[in-house]
This record gives C-alpha cells, structure tokens and sequence, in this order.
C-alpha cells in the first residue's frame, strides 16, 4: 500500500460529528427574508394571466420581469429559463416566487397566487417524445457485414426508471448584495457553475459576484446543476430586496419532487456473436431529459460511450437520444448516464450467454477488452484492464461458482435464492477534451509566514472527503505535518477556477495540480515569507484526440473498474425481495486514503442497491411525480443490506496524484446488472429487463403470469 | 393553543412559552440555536432531527411542544461535553465513518440510545438501532463498525 | 379555531394541558373537545402548531400492563418499546410492534394511540383485530367495553365520541400460541405497511378449534370475517383440506383492496398466498 493510503481523522470530522459544522439552514432563519415559491400545477400550458394577492409591506413578488440579465440558466445551452415567462414546461416550474420577513405569510401569500393557464398537450412519456433535443451517433466497422456473416443475432430492449439523489441535506441558498456585492450562499457541488449562471441572470460584472459553498450534506450529482437555477432565481431577488439576506430552504417534499434526478432510460440491443464472440453490437439509447437539456448533452454522451460495456467491439453503431418530455429536467446523478447503459448491456451479455448455452461468466471473459485494445470511440486501453483478477477475488469472497450451481438446480420452495455477477469501467474525469477546452483548472497554494499551507480550489467536499484527500497530498509533497495544511469550503473571492466537483474527477485532476503544486511550493520555500503557488492544467500527452462530432478518440484518460456480485432471497407469497450479499472489487488506482476510498465504494454499491430494488420513483398521468417524501421514495435503511462487502484492487495510473483515478461515481454503475442477474436465476426467467424490480412483477413472474412492467410506472 | 412549560434542556433548567403543537424540532433550532439537529423530512422518515426525551431517542420533528412539561431533552450540544461521546467520536474518527455529516448528530443520539440499552451489541443490533437513521453516503458498514468499536473501547461507560 | 382559551394552560400539576389523572383528562374532553395526544407520531406529521392538544402522557391508567384469566390489559398508552421489552406481553403483539418503522418511532408511538388513528395500515391494530381484542373507552359520563371491529370503522374513523378516551386494551389470552404475523413493506426498517397478515390457529385431537385470519393495509378497515374462517372451525383436517378451496374463494371474494401506490391486484394475491400458506402449513402441522 501507497504511504498516502494510510487513512487520518478527516479534517471536516469534529465539526460535523459534534454538530458543529454549519449547513446552509443553520444560519439564523429571524432578520432575513423568506421566499416561496409559485410554480406550475400543470405539465404543460400557456401563462394567461398571473394576479398576486395584495402585499403586506415588507414583501414582493419576483418574476420573469425582474431579471436584470438574461432569463436564461446557464448550465449548457441555457435553454432552462430562470422563471417561466409565457409557458410552462413541467409541474413545478418555477413563475415566480413572494418574498417576505415570515416564511409563513410568503408560503401563504404564494399559493394564494392566481395564475390562469391555458393547457396544453403534455408529452409524459419518452416513447411519445417529438423532440430529440440531442441525437448522437457515432460507430465503427462494418456492423452490416458482422450481422450477415453472424452465428446469431440477439435483439432485446431494457428500461430504467427515475432515480432520486436523496441526499439528507436538501436544497438550499441565502443571497445577499453586501457591498456592492451578491453574495450566494449554498449547498452546492461546484461554485464556479452558479457564479457563472447568477452572472448571466443578473447581468453582474462577475467581480460582483461571490458564491460560497457551504458545509454540504451529500450530493450525488443533484447539487451539480439545480444549484444554479436557485442562485439565479435568489440572486435575481436578492437585488430586489436591497440588502437584506434571501433565504430558500427546500423542504422534502419540494426537493423531491422539483430538482433533478438520473434521467429514465429506454434502450435496445442487437448484437452479432459468432464463434463464442461479439462481433457488432447496435445500440440505441433513449434518455428521458425532461423539459429543458441542462446536463442531458453531457450526460447522454457518458451514457452511450460505455453503452458496448468492458468488450471488445469491432464492428460498433450507436445512437443515443435525449428526449424532451414536459417533466422535470433530469441532471446529474453519481454514474452520469453509465449506469443506465451498463444495465442493459451486462444483462445482455448474460442473455447471450445463456442462449448460446454458456456460462454467462465464461462468455464475458471471452470478449473482455484488454490492454492495447480499442475503446468503443477508437481510443486506446492504454493501461491495464485489471478485470481478470478482481474477478477472482469477488468469486473467492462470495462463493460465487458453488452458489450459481446450487441455485441453478430447480426451487419449489417458498424462499428462492439467486446470484448474479456484472463488470463495468467508469471513464475517469471529463469526457473528452472538456478539461483541457472547457475546464482549464488552475489550483493555488498560499504558505502564511507561521508555514501553514491553505489550500485554493473551487472543488467541494459534500462529504466525499476531498478536504482530507487534497490535504494529505499537500502535507506529503511538503514533508509538513497534515494539521498544518488549512483548507476552507470553497468560496469565489479567494479560489481560482478549478472546476466542477463531479465525474470523478476532483482527486485524479485537481489533486494532481496540488500535488504539482506543492512539489513547487517546496523547492521554492522561503521560511517565514508568504509565498503563493498557482498550477494549471496540462493535458496528457499520449491521448487519441477525441473528436465529440464523430465521437473518436480518447474520450477518458483511463477507466476505473468494477466487479461486483450481488445474492438475493425472494419470498414466493409476498414477491419480497433481500439482498443476502453484495461483494465487489474496485480498482480506483492507488487510494488517497483508504478509508475514505473504501466508504465511498460501500456508498455507491447501497445506491446501486436501491436503484435495483426498492427506489421507485413514478409520475402520474398528469406529470406529477408522486413520490415525494422518504415515506413514499424508500432507500436503504442499515438493516436492509447488512452484508456488503468490498476489496480495493490497485492498478495504478501514472497521470493520477501517486497513481489515483477516478473513483466515487464507479461503485454504482454495474450493481443494478447484477442484481437483476441474481434476481432471474432466483425466479427462473430470463428478460426481467428493467429497474427497479417491484414485488408484485416478481409475483407475475413467479406465477407465470407476467404482465411487464406497468406502462405508467416508469417514463 | 398556548402553553407554559418547564423543562430541561441540555442539563439546564428552561422556561418556555408558545403553541403547544409547536415541533421541538423548530423550537431547538430557531429559538435556541441548536442546529446541531438536522432537519431532514419533518415527518419522522429520517431520524437526522433525534434527541434524547427523558434518554430515550425521538424524532424532535414529531414531539409537541407541550408534552415536554418536566422533561429532559438531550441534543448533540449537550451531548458532546460528555465521556461517552468522546469514545463514540474517537471510534467514527478512526474509521472516516462521517461522510456528509447530515444524519451523524441524530445517528449519534441513536448510538448512544442503543449502547444505553445494550451496552455489547452484536452487528445485528447495532443495525437496529440505527435504522430509523438514513445516511445516503456509508452504506452504513463504517458507522455500524465505529459504534461496535465504541462498545469495546467504552468499556463501563455504557 | 376549536379552542378559545383566555388563560394559557400552564404545564403545572393539576393543569390541563398534561394532566395527571383520567378524571381531569375526561373533564377536559369533555369542555373544550382537545385532541387527544398520546405518542404524536401520527399526529405531529401534519404541519398545524395551533391544534388544541392534550397530553396523556402523565396519566397512569393510560400506561397499566396486568392479565387475569381471560385478558391481557393494555394501558393504552403504552409504547411499542415498552411493549417491546415486557417479557410479560403476548408474542404475537411483540412481534407485530417491533416491526414498526424504527426506534425512534416505536418508542414514541404508542398502542392506543395505533388504534384511534384509524389507519388500515397499523400493524398493532392488526393484531388486536385478529385476536377479537376489546377496548374500553371512558368518559366523565361512564364506560363502555366494545370489540375493536365496533371502534374501527373507516379510515381515520372511529366510534370514540369526543368526550371519550380509549384507555385499555382487552386482548383474550385464549388462541395466542399459534400465530403467524407478516408485514410486507418496502424494505426492512421504515416501512408501512403495503400488506399486512395475522393468523391464529388452534387444534385439539385433529380438530380445528379456532382459525383467525387478519388482514391489513387493503380496506378502509382491518379485514377480519370470522364467519369465513367459520368455515373450518370445528372440522377435522381432512375435512379442512376438503374446505380449503372453498374457503380460499371466500377469502378471495371478501377481500377487495383499494387503489394505491402498490396495486389492489398484487395486494389481493399476497392477501390469498399469505392465507393458504398459513392453513396449509398448520394442516400439516395438526396432521
């Protein structure tokens, strides 16, 4: 093990373990002013005519008519309006909003709110969908000739539904202009993202402008992009409220129910084996985006890059739409996209498999990718792919061999048992070139004349533990003690620009600046002088240039991996189902810090779990979502997967700080495979080709009678 | 309907005043700034708002006001000056068990209630008496792990 | 506003707000019409600080346990812990209160107050309903003992008139030894119920001497048809098996779920799959 592995007390552990640490609610709700929101009851309509209740002093209304920049969310394409100006597009979207001193009186004052609409046709579901907002293809080969000189072609279909990050802490911000300034306080992954939008919004010079992270309580890819619709949308009022602070705290429900959410899936497969191997592969990917593109563009192109999985595919045609519905928009959620296609194309392969009469194992290993090899875009493998072995690891920690055999002899008793294996990768850090064309990360050091070293960089700690990790590899590089490097949450005024905290690329990109950083902070040290260190963003040199048009070249500098095995129990008269086991091997290159790695795989792996199984999410036929609350949206407790194990395996990579890549998105991407592997051998069916699996489906499928997945359940 | 009432709040004796309906949870927050308790669902799903009522662990967004006549309410603020707290503290730290931090105030509370009750739990156990605590980040092993170092390094505490 | 007070309820002894005895209690109730507040776990989830609450928790009538030789005698206001953790408590209802939600919940929530909430889905209340149980209610004016079938009437309806609290629980003690109790939810902690069962089964010289079935979180009410488990009650095993096919379709014409999250039809099967593995597996057990 790397000397850095050796884990440390996290530096955000006192504060948060006392109850100390300050969310963005903790500050005092009395002197400010709250706001509450009007958003649209309907999926779809024209705005004819919005009359607000008489105001008491002290309180206003916000809306369209307010922006002083554009009404426009920047985000990717900026087509998400800040409020609704002559249409909405979903329920929930956002008119306006009454602030006021009583957070009571402004909710009261906000649903008394007369809004008239004229309604319009909603389209709920993707497979009604007009629209394409996004429609990439992308291929290599001849799929043509590997179909007619095939063995045997399989054609299947698979679904996805909504996933809900769920994080405990919901949404939230306090805007304030301070001196000329608007100040944006929240719960938020990346605060270079909403000090842009609240730019664009409020048409401040960006000088004017300052957004602090404050102490975040998980967030999973939510807090990615939704943040800057509310810094607008609070922004905008907050230079209304002349001086005094603006507060939004989502309660649950609105959090749910508002914000974004891993995008529905609908994809099909046609593959061509011949000679026990996958000679073409056709796919098409649907993703629901919802109403507006946000971080659809990005999170589509994730999602059919791995859509032909861990193999090796010569002959390759893709497709991947996202589609608009007048939902909510969908974002950003830990897997970006992989998550979805991994899901159809494991259970794919071990459809084949099983019709060919093979081991679905077996049939994997036989058309892995390896090193050397071509990605899906014509990159390279260019480093190992470490598959082989943590497969056997995971077979020796979960018996998986003597348990397959013993759960494929026919059961007939009420408890029925199943097992099932799935591999995945998850591309490290950005797609394509967008860290060295769009990002442009620049990190800073700043040594007081005491020699302590305070860390500068926008990248959050929403309790993934880049504090910590960024630390340790500062204190190392310097030979200083840990204690002795100081590191805020990050806040606009003092930190450069060193990107987003998401596609796992915080530690792989940003903790590699730092590491170089502090490697030059050490050779030019002067003791008791205050020194100041900036580093930028070198791209790697051996990478294919990656070409987003045609979807060629490298689009990660290297993968992650995963194996993961999952055992199941169902009971035959309540279709209930229990996760005996859950056990996988990560290769994250080398760990910044054990513990941490090892909590973030545990993490992600009981994410998997609940997308599996029991996180259901559904709209009703107007386009309501109806879970809203954790009564009606469920996730895992602590006694519902008690064994879950995971074994790290290291495969270092060269352009990561000590050997490190990408790591907290990975360990959910390939659960879902497995769990549904588990789940069919435990029924006996093949073709359960969606999640979640419910326990009345299981009930259909164990009687015979099976009458698919509702249609309304998932869009 | 308004109401008086007397009672005990992180050891010191407190007046209050106010609607008998009002959450403990929003009267410990925005009236006397312990925001240690985290407010995750207001409807008793999450368990992040816990405290001790009398030592036993209740959601403080479903405990009136009223029924507090003559209690004793024990939020991590008070909590945390304690020995017990400090060996439950020590074992999280040693095994980075606190991610995002939300539910940890509350999952501590329950901690403390369950090693009250049973002072060496097995796995099985401690489970239990965590699972009206959501924590989206650990996937549980690592608190569940801390809470039964806890039990072992607390020998005679609990 | 159902309350108009001029003088603020101090939390004093002999008060009105928490009071110390059931005869101030029932006075209270019977002026001023207050909610009853026993655990609040149901209650406190609705957002309204202004209702007239009035606490039971001090009152010791409420929080009695004792049995004589046909009743165990709940306090109503016993929690699910307590119960819990009484090694004197009837197994059947230990297990049904240490399936409910979490610790937390359970050592709030309490069994009276499972009950007068009226929801299909309590599993405590389940329990009583399979078991014949009785509740006393009390108000200034008298008492009356009434089967818990008479006091669930509709969802969030009882026949508890507002001068009346529900003091005690009756549950005969004769039929508790073979039992079943199943609550299907959602995962494995923090779950209400999407089904619930409970069975009671007893037989003397091959011969059914008592069948009980139960079934919650389908109907407005608990679903409990003695006249279906009639039935088999006083026949042999074999006549049983001979019955049980017919007494299935009882079952399945009597049960009718209502619309909801999870559907009526998955509700129905799990319904029936409960109730014939229950008799089969209690068939074969007599045999």
């Amino acid at each position: 093990m790397h000397k850095i592995s050796t884990s440390v007390i996290k530096k955000d552990h006192a504060a948060k373990m006392g109850g100390s640490a300050y969310y963005v609610g903790d500050y005092p709700s009395k002197g400010v002013l709250h706001s509450s929101f009007i958003r649209s009851p309907h999926a779809h309509a024209r705005i004819r005519k919005v009359h607000y209740p008489a105001l008491p002093p002290g309180y206003f209304s916000v809306d369209y008519r307010d922006i002083t920049g554009e009404n426009s969310v920047h985000v990717v394409l900026d087509d998400l309006p800040v409020f609704a100006q002559e249409e909405v597009f979903y329920i929930g979207d956002a008119i306006g909003m009454i602030v006021g001193p009583d957070a009571e009186t402004t909710a009261e004052l906000a649903a008394a709110c007369e809004v008239s609409y004229e309604e319009l046709p909603a389209i709920l579901d993707i497979n009604d969908a007009e629209t394409a907002f996004f429609d990439y293809h992308y291929g290599r080969g001849d799929t043509e000739r590997a179909f007619s000189e095939a063995d045997h072609v399989f054609e299947e279909d698979f679904e996805t539904g909504y996933q809900e990050q769920a994080y405990l802490e919901p949404q939230g911000m306090i805007a304030q202009v301070e001196n000329d300034v608007l100040t944006v306080r929240g719960s938020l992954q990346c605060p270079y993202y909403v000090h842009r939008a609240t730019a664009k919004a409020t048409g401040l010079p960006t000088e004017r402008i300052r957004i602090v992270q404050e102490v975040t309580g998980g967030g999973f890819g939510g807090k990615e992009a939704y943040p800057s619709l509310l810094a607008a949308q609070l922004g905008v009022a907050a230079l209304k409220a002349k001086g005094q602070a603006v507060r939004c705290i989502f309660g649950r429900r609105e959090d749910m129910e508002f914000t974004s959410k891993r995008h529905p899936s609908r994809c099909h497969y046609r593959v061509a084996v011949k000679e026990g191997r996958v000679t073409a592969m056709e796919i098409d990917v649907r993703f629901n985006s919802g109403a507006f593109t946000t971080l659809s563009p990005v999170v589509l192109q994730r999602g059919i890059i791995a859509s032909p999985g861990v193999y090796n595919v010569e002959n390759l045609q893709v497709r991947g739409r996202a589609l608009r519905t007048h939902t909510v928009p969908n974002g950003a959620y830990r897997g970006f996209g992989a998550p979805q296609t991994f899901f159809a194309v494991e259970l794919m392969m071990d459809h084949i498999a099983a019709s060919l009469g093979q081991d679905p194992l077996e049939f994997k290993r036989a058309n892995l990718a390896k090193q050397g090899d071509a990605t899906s875009t014509s990159g390279r493998y260019h480093f190992p792919v470490p598959l082989p072995e943590m497969i056997e690891r995971v077979l020796a920690a979960s018996d998986y061999a003597n348990k397959r055999a013993a759960y494929a002899a026919p059961q007939d008793s009420l408890y029925r048992k199943g097992i099932g294996l799935s591999l995945w990768f998850h591309g490290a850090g950005f797609t394509g070139a967008g860290e060295r064309d769009l990002i442009k990360a620049v990190v800073a050091l700043e040594k007081n004349a005491a020699g302590q070293v305070e860390i500068l960089t926008a990248n959050t700690d929403m309790g993934q533990g880049v504090k910590t990790t960024f630390s340790k590899i500062v204190a190392h590089e310097l030979g200083i003690p840990y204690e002795d490097i100081i590191i805020h949450n990050p806040d606009t005024s003092r930190v450069p620009d060193s990107g987003p905290t998401a596609a796992s690329r915080s530690l792989m990109v940003v903790g590699e600046l730092l590491r170089r950083a502090a490697i030059r902070l050490k050779e030019e040290w002067c003791e008791g002088q205050p020194q100041r260190i900036e580093e930028h963003y070198t791209h790697p040199d051996y990478l294919v240039p990656f070409n987003l048009e045609t979807f060629s070249g490298d689009a990660y500098p290297t993968f992650a991996w995963g194996v993961g095995v999952v055992e199941l129990g169902f009971d035959t008269l309540t279709g209930a189902n229990e996760v005996l086991g859950s056990w996988s091997c990560f290769d994250i290159g080398t760990l910044a810090d054990e513990a941490i790695a090892v909590g973030q795989m545990e993490g992600g792996v009981l994410q998997g779990l609940g997308y599996s199984s029991m996180e259901q999410m559904a709209i009703d036929g107007r386009g309501r979502i109806r879970n809203n609350s954790y009564s009606d949206y469920l996730i895992p407790t602590s006694v519902d997967v008690p064994q879950l194990e995971v074994q790290m395996h290291v495969c270092e990579y060269p352009g990561g700080p000590y050997g490190a890549k990408g790591a907290g998105e990975l360990p959910l991407v390939g659960i879902p495979a497995a769990f549904i592997a588990a789940a069919e051998q435990a029924l006996g069916v093949r073709g359960i080709n969606h999640i979640p699996l419910t326990a009345e489906e299981t009930l259909d499928y164990l009687s015979g009678s099976q009458h698919g997945k509702d249609k309304e359940s998932v869009r | 309907m308004r109401c008086e009432i007397e009672f005990t709040l992180n050891g010191a004796t407190t007046q209050w005043a106010g609607e008998a309906g009002r959450k403990l949870l929003d009267v410990l927050r925005d009236e006397f700034a312990l925001v240690g308790v985290k407010c995750g669902c207001r409807e008793g799903e999450c368990g992040a708002c816990s405290v001790l009522m009398d030592g036993v662990l209740v959601n403080s967004c479903l405990v009136a006001m009223g029924r507090l006549q003559g209690c004793e309410v024990l939020t991590i603020e008070g909590y945390r000056l304690t020995e017990r707290f400090k060996v439950l503290d020590r074992a999280l730290a040693n095994r980075s068990a606190v991610q995002c931090g939300y539910c940890i105030p509350g999952m501590v509370l329950a901690a403390e209630a369950l090693l009250a009750a049973c002072p060496r739990p097995s796995d099985a156990e401690v489970r239990r008496g965590l699972s009206g605590n959501l924590c989206r980040c650990t996937g549980y092993n690592a608190i569940a792990g801390a809470i039964l170092d806890a039990s072992k390094e607390g020998e005679g505490l609990w | 506003m159902v309350n108009s007070m001029v003088q603020t309820p101090k939390g004093k002894e002999g008060d009105t707000l928490a009071p110390k005895t059931l005869e101030a209690a029932l006075a209270s109730l019977a002026q001023e019409g207050a909610i009853p507040y026993a655990g609040g776990t149901d209650l406190m989830v609705a957002e309204d600080e202004r209702r007239p609450f009035l606490f039971l928790h001090n009152i010791a009538e409420l929080q009695g346990f004792s049995e004589d030789d046909e009743y165990y005698r709940l306090g109503a206001g016993l929690t699910y812990t307590r119960i819990m953790n009484d090694k004197r408590m009837p197994a059947l209802l230990v297990e049904a209160a240490s399936q409910i939600a979490a610790p937390a919940i359970r050592n709030a929530g309490t069994i009276g107050g499972n009950i007068a909430n009226a929801s299909p889905k309590a599993d405590s209340a389940l329990v009583l309903v399979a078991t014949d149980s009785l509740v006393r209610l009390v108000s200034a004016a008298g008492e009356r003992v009434i089967p818990i079938g008479q006091f669930l009437v509709g969802r969030q309806k009882t026949t508890r008139r507002p001068d009346e609290l529900l003091v005690e629980i009756l549950m005969p003690k004769r039929w508790l030894a073979d039992y079943r109790f199943t609550k299907v939810g959602g995962r494995k902690a923090l779950a209400i119920s999407r089904v619930s069962f409970a069975g009671l089964f007893a037989a003397e010289s091959g011969v059914i001497q008592h069948l009980a079935l139960a079934f919650g979180a389908v109907e407005d009410t608990i679903v409990r048809r003695p006249q279906i488990d009639g039935l088999l009650i006083g026949k042999s095993v074999e006549e049983a098996r001979a019955l049980s096919e017919e007494w299935l379709a009882a079952w399945d014409a009597a049960i009718t779920p209502l619309r909801g999250r999870v559907s009526a039809r998955y509700r129905k099967q799990v319904c029936l799959n409960l109730a014939a593995a229950f008799l089969k597996s209690r068939l074969e057990s007599t045999d």
